[in-house]
């Protein structure tokens, strides 16, 4: 039987991707992404990192768009446009594992508040309805002040503070799903707890929780430039956010210094407008209901 | 005189993403003033489409053809100004007010005087409008007062009426009621149809009624069209009809709601191939050894307001080795707490449920012991199944909660032939949605006879599905009690589903049992005013006493 | 046969209206709220006082102090007591009004909190209006016309908007617009002191600012009322309403509009948290004199006193934001008040 199973399972993603690339903006979105991550995994590869180093740096401060840098230099002298690639991988890297910690706590959440009723779904509904009212910026910012900064504090603020959306997602998709007469039939078959929400929550609540996860990421993504903008990041790496925070603080701004200015703010928004086209579209295609409403 | 309404050739297709249907062909239909007519059909004959077309309510990607001629003039021509003039006022709708066609959060009195308001040739006064509203409450029998509440306060019954009441509004010629008693129970469809009839014959109106069920349809109308795949297949008097009628299909429809005491109809569902008759009763009764069984039973609720509900209220029930029971009841009479309360999927406040004598653990691997012996079919096999797992999936789910011993494909393929569905091995591999709803409730069926079990609680396990197929399941039933002596408790609320399949019955009201014993005694010499009641209500009627010998 | 109908007549649902619920309700969310206002409290504590260790070691690690203004600091800031005799310390303040003394400034925090809370609110509360407005109205016409040119270019801005980080789209606005608006604060000192002046002096500080809070979140209530209403216009009572004769535009006005608001309304104030977290980028982008500047301020130090009194005001704002709009939904929608 497993032979059929997984004829199916193949023919059924095979679907979700036809009608994926049937959204334009989906798949540009796609496309686009697939470019920058390649370009910032491979940038150890095709750039060199010695001229990241301030003491070295290759050209004189802020000088506008030339030959030599297309993106003219930073304040230091570094070229913009090298400078905007390697922040790509610090931008990325804590956008997604900050995703990752905040999804998994909040499915975790959600399909515990919703499956066990009684006091457990009660406090867990407390709990998840007091965070999700409570800015989680301002969360955020208060984490990292008091933790030691550093790439792994920004990840844990992050992800610690906007797992409320997704638990409640999660925990309304949870309900849908349990109230259905299926469920009703496998507990009159005998499921425990494990056998329902292994064999039919689960798989039921993965492909919205995989969409909305796409859309996260852009959050976390926006962020963690904020964090950093307010100076709240590892001040010995290079990340979108710190470039635009010493644009602001060293005057470049005010100095009318816009190469160094746009580039960082643009890659945020054409990165984080790609996850949430890809997010919207895979919303889309997973949840029927919602295609009236696009 | 001119007809009020005439259909010509009518034709309707719809354009979807997979093509275009047609979901009506060639209707050709007529109504005079004051004449009454039925349309009967399944899901997905067509008929709602009609009834819709006459006022152009269909969905912008229907495309009409042919001419609807309301009192001369042609509907489709019909330029948007005259359309929505004559829209209420020329000719009105009855939806079906129980489900969703209210504006939850208007009050109904605001919804009702909307059409009077819209449609006044000049501006009314409030008061002039408040008292219309009362009157057309009135004619409805709500007091007045009920102009002031919102749908969720009103219960289906009222609901319906506050439709008929906004139908009235504009004094129209015609009045087109769309599945009016669909959602509602028995005594108070009874109720409904009664009204409606009374109002038609006072104002001397047209009246179109749609529904699935012929014997509504003959309780109130005087011809009855049969549609099937957008044609009409059969036309006549509704009397005749339901006697004598001559389209397959009308007689599929005809039979899938027989009339109690009609002794044809005893033990012998409409399946394509008939049943063996039934052994006497004398020799089943020998091997009667009760194996589920509620003693005092009593589920005590407590709503939003901290009010006590008791839904069920002392209820002594069982169901013996090779039996059928129906538990017949209407909505809110407790009967499906009292089924999730056998099957132990709710704990009772007080009382007990015995299996084979045992008392039903509560917890643990007692409890999933009794699982295997009592299973569930649960009412709408298209969500009863989870749309994600293949058939195989789906009825392999029992035995592999249980690790049960044997090859599990082999476990499968029994259980699905068990079922009725020859060659198994075609659908294993298919998808819930894939299947007609016939099917679905057989795989339902398989799933649960997998484990083997010795009782069945089959939760209106008919009501979902088209008539044409009720039969062939209530049949399985039939056979599965005959064949492997599977007992059954059927909770429903159609008593001639009861005396087609069930040995004995159980009335529920309000959370008592108000009347229990064989078919014979309980529908042909009911003695609680509630049963009579019930059978009172009936559409069809019950079969003259003089026809019966017991 | 209508007697025998009769006797099984239908009872109506039970009624319960008004009067003992309405009561029940209101103290059910308010002690809902207060729970929630003292978790924010514990919070606050958790998070300054427990989290960082020895907040005195945080709040003085990049500068040269020598251990006796250490312990001296120590004791000014009551760390040296055992944390349980800190926290009731801190709550006791707390009921009192005192919400501690900041480091950096050496003035009681509360002082600072309400020399800066009304800028906050002018700015928050005028970007809020007007997004209000402005995304609603939106919302409505791009469902209404879905699939236009006129849908498509809003909502694909919109989606823009919601991609773009507010601060820089600030920084971006200021560069855009050199010399046209001030550039920071709130008031320019050489304005002449009569009100109208001064009224409008602020208002034109206040342009780029609130343009800045707004821009991202009126993308955020246009989509939300967009899907809103879109999920609407398949109703069954929208076909009862067009079958009664009803044009159109009064189908959406009075019945599909409504219906879609009330969901709105709701996300809306759920995401009140949103617009509090850009205050705090704006206000630091346009040195606006709020609450996000001053927390700005405390965090180059940073002044843990003072952030503890600024998330715990921020905080409690947002949960007594969201209790109104409880009360609220429960008084525009009539199922609510049923139960």
């Amino acid at each position: 039987m497993s032979a059929i199973t997984r004829q199916r399972r193949r023919a059924a993603l095979a679907g979700i991707w036809r009608e994926f690339t049937a959204d334009r903006g989906g798949l540009a979105g796609l496309a686009v992404l697939v470019v920058v991550v390649v370009l910032a995994l491979l940038a150890p590869v095709i750039t060199d990192a010695a001229e990241l180093d301030v003491i070295h740096a290759p050209g004189l401060p802020l000088r506008p768009p030339s030959g030599r840098f297309p993106l003219g230099t930073d304040v230091d002298g570094r070229s913009v446009l090298l400078l905007t690639l390697w922040g790509a991988r610090i931008s990325l890297l804590v956008g997604v594992s900050a995703t990752v910690l905040s999804v998994v706590i909040g499915t975790i959440a959600g399909i515990a508040a919703a499956h066990f009723g009684g006091w457990v779904s009660g406090i867990l509904l407390r709990f998840t309805d007091f965070f999700l009212v409570l800015p989680s910026l301002v969360l955020a910012i208060a984490l990292s002040s008091v933790l030691p900064q550093g790439v792994a504090t920004i990840i844990l603020a992050i992800g610690v503070t906007s797992w409320p959306t997704t638990a409640r997602l999660v925990r309304a998709q949870t309900l849908t799903i349990e109230s259905r007469p299926y469920i009703e039939r496998a507990k009159a078959l005998g499921g425990g707890h494990l056998h329902i929400v292994g064999k039919h929550v689960l798989p039921g609540v993965l492909p919205l929780v995989l969409a909305n996860t796409t859309l996260v990421v852009g959050n976390s993504i926006i962020a963690e430039a904020t964090l950093s903008f307010l100076g709240l990041g590892d001040p010995s790496v290079v990340s979108w956010g710190s470039m635009l925070q010493r644009a602001l603080t060293s005057g470049a701004v005010t100095g009318g210094a816009w190469w160094y200015l746009v580039p960082p703010g643009a890659a945020i928004v054409v990165i984080v407008l790609c996850f949430t086209l890809v997010g919207r579209a895979l919303e889309t295609v997973l949840d029927p209901r919602l295609r009236g409403t696009r | 005189m001119t007809a009020l309404l005439e259909l010509k050739n009518l034709g309707v297709t719809y354009r979807t993403r997979d093509g275009e249907v047609e979901a009506v062909k060639g209707v050709n239909l007529s109504l005079a003033p004051g004449d009454t007519l039925g349309i009967a059909g399944e899901s997905g004959s067509g008929k709602s489409t009609v009834a819709m077309s006459v006022l152009r309510l269909l969905p912008k990607s229907a495309r009409v053809t042919g001419e609807i001629m309301l009192d001369g003039e042609d509907v489709t021509a019909m330029r948007w100004g005259r359309l929505r003039a004559v829209r209420w006022a020329g000719a009105s709708v009855v939806f079906q007010g129980a489900m969703h066609a209210l504006n939850p959060v208007r009050r109904v009195g605001t919804q009702i005087a909307e059409p009077i308001r819209l449609h006044a040739p000049e501006p009314l006064p409030e008061s002039a409008v408040k008292a219309r509203v009362a009157a057309l409450l009135e004619q409805v029998d709500l007091p007045p007062a009920r102009a002031g509440a919102y749908p969720h306060e009103l219960s289906g019954g009222q609901k319906q009426r506050v439709m008929i009441a906004m139908a009235l509004a504009c004094r129209p010629r015609l009045i087109i009621a769309d599945e009016p008693t669909t959602a509602l129970d028995v005594i108070v469809q009874a109720q409904i149809l009664d009204l409606l009839g009374r109002l038609v014959a006072e104002h001397g109106l047209g009246l179109i009624m749609i529904s699935h069920d012929l014997s509504v349809l003959a309780a109130t109308c005087a011809r009855i069209a049969v549609m099937y795949q957008g044609e009409v297949v059969e036309h006549g008097g509704s009397g005749q009809l339901m006697t004598a009628p001559r389209h397959d299909h009308t007689r599929a429809l005809a039979a899938a709601f027989p009339t109690v005491g009609d002794p044809a109809s005893r033990f012998a569902p409409a399946t394509s191939t008939p049943l063996p008759p039934e052994p006497p009763e004398a020799a089943r009764r020998e091997r009667a050894d009760v194996l589920l069984a509620a003693r005092d039973l009593r589920v005590v609720f407590r709503d939003r307001t901290g009010g006590r509900i008791d839904a069920v209220a002392g209820v002594d029930l069982q169901v013996r080795r090779d039996e059928i029971v129906a538990l017949v009841g209407q909505s809110g009479s407790g009967k499906t707490t009292l089924a999730r309360t056998l099957l132990a999927l709710r704990k009772p406040t007080s009382g007990t449920v015995t299996y084979a004598g045992a008392p039903v653990p509560a917890s643990g691997a007692g409890l999933k012991r009794f699982r295997r012996q009592v299973q569930l079919v649960p009412q709408d096999p298209a969500s009863a199944l989870n749309p994600r797992h293949t058939v195989y999936e789906a009825v392999a789910e029992g035995p592999r909660i249980h690790r049960l011993p044997g090859d599990e494909r082999e476990i499968v393929v029994a259980a699905l032939e068990a079922a009725e569905l020859r060659p198994a091995e075609a659908f294993l591999g298919r998808l819930p949605h894939e299947l007609s709803g016939g099917q679905r409730q057989r795989v339902v069926i398989a799933g649960a006879l997998a484990l083997r079990p010795g009782v069945l609680v089959a939760d209106e396990p008919v009501a979902s599905l088209d008539a044409s197929v009720r039969g062939e399941i209530l049949g399985l039933l039939l056979r599965l009690r005959r064949e492997l002596g599977l007992a059954a408790l059927v909770i429903t609320h159609d008593l001639g589903l009861a005396w087609t399949i069930a040995d004995r019955v159980a009335v529920m009201h309000r959370g008592r049992l108000v009347e229990v014993g064989t078919v014979a005694q309980t529908l042909l010499e009911p003695r609680h005013d509630y049963t009579k009641s019930l059978l009172a209500a009936l559409p069809g009627g019950v079969a003259a006493r003089a026809q019966i010998q017991f | 046969m209508r007697e025998a109908l009769a006797v099984a007549e239908e009872i109506d649902p039970d009624e319960r209206r008004g009067g003992t619920g309405a009561v029940r309700f209101l103290l059910g969310k308010l002690g809902g709220a207060l729970a929630s206002l003292f978790l924010v409290v514990v919070l606050g504590f958790l998070l300054f006082r427990m989290i960082p260790g020895d907040p005195v070691a945080t709040m003085t690690r990049e500068k040269p102090f020598d251990p006796v203004q250490l312990a001296q600091l120590r004791e000014r800031l009551g760390v040296d007591k055992p944390m349980y005799r800190q926290f009731l310390d801190y709550v006791g303040g707390l009921l009192h009004g005192d919400l501690g003394t900041s480091y950096a400034y050496n003035r009681p925090v509360a002082d600072l909190i309400a020399e800066r809370f009304w800028p906050t609110v002018l700015l928050v509360g005028t970007a809020t209006a007007l997004a209000v407005v402005l995304g609603l109205w939106l919302g409505v016409r791009a469902a209404w016309r879905r699939g236009s040119m006129f849908d498509k270019a809003h909502t694909g801005v919109a989606v823009t908007l919601w991609s773009v980080p507010q601060f820089w789209l600030g920084l971006l606005l200021l560069i855009a617009t050199r010399g046209l608006f001030p550039s920071g604060g709130m008031r320019s000192p050489d304005t002449p002191p009569e009100f109208l002046p001064q009224v409008l002096d602020v208002a034109h500080h206040l342009v780029l600012p609130c343009v800045t809070l707004l821009s991202v979140v009126y993308a955020q209530y246009l989509l939300v009322m967009r899907s809103s209403l879109l999920g609407e216009m398949n109703a069954e009572y929208l076909t009862t309403a067009r079958a009664k004769g009803l044009r159109d535009d009064l189908v959406r006005r009075r019945h599909a509009v409504p219906n879609a608001l009330l969901p709105t309304i709701t996300l809306i104030f759920l995401q009140f948290g949103l617009v509090v977290s850009g205050t705090v980028t704006v206000e630091s982008v346009f040195s606006w004199p709020g609450l996000g500047y001053l927390t700005y301020q405390a965090l180059r130090v940073p002044d843990l006193p003072l952030l503890q009194g600024i998330f715990v005001v921020l905080a409690g704002s947002v949960i007594v934001l969201n209790l109104i709009a409880e009360l609220l939904y429960r008084v525009l929608d009539p199922r609510v008040r049923a139960r």
